[in-house]
């Protein structure tokens, strides 16, 4: 393991990240990865708090838009975490918060299907909107998965750092 | 909520925000888990190697602490930034002798630092014209 860590970091575009000067390199990659952030749990806030009774008068139909977006800024947010991974790449997968923090956005994603697909059964054709029984827990889950994710990314700066 | 009780509420987040902005840059996270900013740690000796990365940069040098030589690590601010104030890989070659002042590591038997004042032994900056970090500049 340490073998494809090492050779990960001595690759010339995980050497550029980690060692440039230009503001182009780790500023730039680090800033995406926080307005990537931003998109993918702003958006998926939204239709949870929909989902929880914020904003009522919104038919929960008209935030379908919304998750082809969330999409775009996951797949924004996949290349410069691969980067930002690539960089450091020994001591990231050394760190158990990385690992938990990975576990927490893939159960966020699956959550974020679910609340999809109750957005998607909801089309402005159906008289009136209904949310299934789940739709709170799945929303409140949501929210709170997104949430922990961006904190275990965030003590990565602290935990498990030599 | 009307538009006027939300725009006192944008405004008072804004304001709140702007004076987080004031904290100085240098501090954009805090050091405080790993470094204590009540004692003071001082050491002079050879560089061993200079790291110029990002997030954090690290600079080694050796000294003598009660008899032994240990091997200090000095926290530093990214490559990004340190590259704008004129440091390169050069700047610090190995066996150049410093001096540096900074907050100790809280780890036990650690020896690193940050948040360090780094300078020639006679207290000169590193850069020609470069930078000292203290309040009171040694006398000429």
């Amino acid at each position: 393991m340490t073998d494809l860590t090492a050779w990960l970091e001595g690759t010339a575009l995980a050497t550029w990240v980690r060692e440039s000067a230009s503001l182009w390199a780790y500023p730039t990659v680090l800033t995406l990865h926080t307005v990537g952030l931003g998109i993918v749990v702003g958006a998926s806030a939204v239709v949870d708090l929909r989902l929880l009774g914020y904003g009522r008068k919104l038919r929960i139909g008209a935030l379908a838009p919304l998750f082809p977006l969330m999409a775009w800024a996951f797949a924004l947010n996949a290349l410069t975490g691969l980067l930002l991974y690539i960089a450091d790449a020994t001591i990231k997968t050394g760190q158990w918060v990385f690992w938990l923090k990975l576990a927490l956005i893939f159960a966020a994603l699956w959550v974020t299907f679910a609340t999809r697909r109750i957005v998607l059964d909801n089309p402005d054709s159906r008289p009136e909107d209904v949310i299934p029984p789940n739709g709170t827990m799945l929303a409140f889950a949501s929210l709170v998965l997104w949430t922990a994710a961006i904190i275990a990314g965030r003590f990565m700066a602290y935990i498990g750092v030599p | 909520m009307n538009v006027r009780r939300f725009t006192l509420y944008a405004l008072s987040v804004t304001l709140a925000a702007a004076a987080l902005a004031t904290v100085p840059v240098i501090a954009h996270h805090s050091s405080a888990p790993f470094y204590d900013a009540t004692k003071k740690a001082e050491a002079q000796g050879p560089v061993t190697k200079l790291l110029l990365r990002n997030p954090h940069s690290f600079l080694y040098f050796e000294s003598e602490v009660n008899g032994k030589k240990v091997e200090w690590q000095v926290e530093l601010g990214p490559a990004a930034s340190l590259t704008r104030t004129g440091w390169t890989t050069d700047t610090l070659k190995p066996g150049t002798i410093i001096k540096v002042s900074g907050q100790p590591s809280r780890a036990e038997g650690s020896f690193g630092m940050c948040c360090a004042k780094v300078t020639r032994p006679d207290g000169s900056p590193i850069q020609p014209g470069g930078r000292v970090m203290e309040e009171v500049q040694p006398p000429r």
